[in-house]
């Protein structure tokens, strides 16, 4: 009986912490996830300029960053995510790339995709007028169209250092490129935009 | 004369902009946020149950491919009938709900073409 209750003590003790282990990681991940979600989604989206696929995109982030970086420290998963949802896009236009040269081979065109309007039709939460939201909305559609059009190393750079506000290290990490290349990408970003939005931006 | 944005100008108005769209996002697509998150939170109870199955699917869609394409080759030279037309459209639709990796395969799209154009005589 006493040997019984000593096995089971320990098998106790063994199985608990475990199970607390993953219960604390699963709400710690959760609470990070849902932190980066939204931000996630619309940085993929305004470089695949495609909700759907860009919710695909962040999904399957997610689902990596879970399956094979949830035991890394907390820290290292702000860059791990956006390293893997880089890889989703790059492997994206890849992807479309192929798919557009063979729809021209069969004599289709995609030309739908310049319809695309990224900004939803959502209720303002911040309560401005019509025209303030339409005028918001607006400069918010010159930035992306600029923002797409930069080169992908430069478009990287300039999301994750200005939307996400991640360091030059963290960029780096995410990149998968030293810090002296995030400077100058971020550098031409920033160039490269000041002359396409010019100065009647916003 | 309004002078030129400087760097940070530009940085905090393009994040302001960006926080913005950030916080119009609508409810259908923020459900399928937590939906997704919910399923990657799947993997640290049960690791491998998200997706392992559709690790799968573009194999499977080499396969039915393959079969239909068997199947129509095999039926060209029995009967001595040229593939329809319609072919290549059919498989590139299955191709592309299935896997877009499948439309790297461009030397197999290159041979159904040219199966579809060759003579009668010549298929099979």
């Amino acid at each position: 009986m006493t040997a019984c209750a000593g096995i089971f003590a320990v098998s106790c003790s063994g199985e608990q912490p475990k199970e607390a282990m993953t219960l604390q990681r699963e709400r710690q991940l959760n609470q990070f996830l849902a932190g980066v979600e939204r931000r996630a989604l619309r940085f993929a989206e305004i470089a695949v300029r495609d909700r759907d696929e860009a919710l695909d995109l962040v999904q399957d982030a997610m689902i990596k960053l879970a399956r094979n970086y949830a035991g890394h420290p907390e820290e290292e998963w702000t860059p791990l995510f956006y390293r893997i949802l880089q890889n989703g896009i790059r492997d994206w236009h890849r992807r479309q790339m192929v798919r557009n040269r063979v729809m021209v081979w069969f004599g289709r065109s995609s030309a739908a995709e310049d319809d695309y309007d990224p900004v939803a039709q959502a209720p303002d939460p911040m309560g401005r007028t019509p025209d303030e939201q339409i005028e918001a909305r607006q400069a918010m559609q010159k930035l992306e169209h600029a923002v797409a059009g930069l080169p992908a190393r430069q478009r990287e750079a300039f999301m994750l250092r200005t939307f996400e506000g991640l360091d030059v290290a963290a960029t780096a990490t995410a990149m998968g490129c030293s810090e002296g290349s995030v400077k100058t990408h971020y550098s031409r970003a920033i160039h490269t935009l000041r002359d396409m939005l010019g100065e009647h931006w916003q | 004369m309004k002078k030129p944005l400087d760097e940070k100008e530009l940085t905090a108005q393009a994040k302001a902009l960006f926080d913005d769209s950030v916080e119009r996002l609508d409810a259908a697509t923020l459900s399928r946020l937590n939906r997704g998150r919910q399923q990657a939170l799947k993997e640290i109870r049960e690791p491998g149950s998200g997706g392992e199955w559709a690790r799968w699917v573009p194999a499977g869609g080499l396969a039915a491919a393959a079969v239909v394409a068997v199947v129509v080759w095999q039926g060209a030279s029995v009967e001595h009938v040229t593939p329809p037309a319609g072919t290549v459209t059919d498989f590139e639709i299955i191709l592309s709900e299935d896997s877009l990796d499948m439309l790297e395969d461009l030397e197999f799209y290159s041979w159904m073409d040219m199966a579809s154009l060759e003579p009668e005589g010549d298929v099979g």
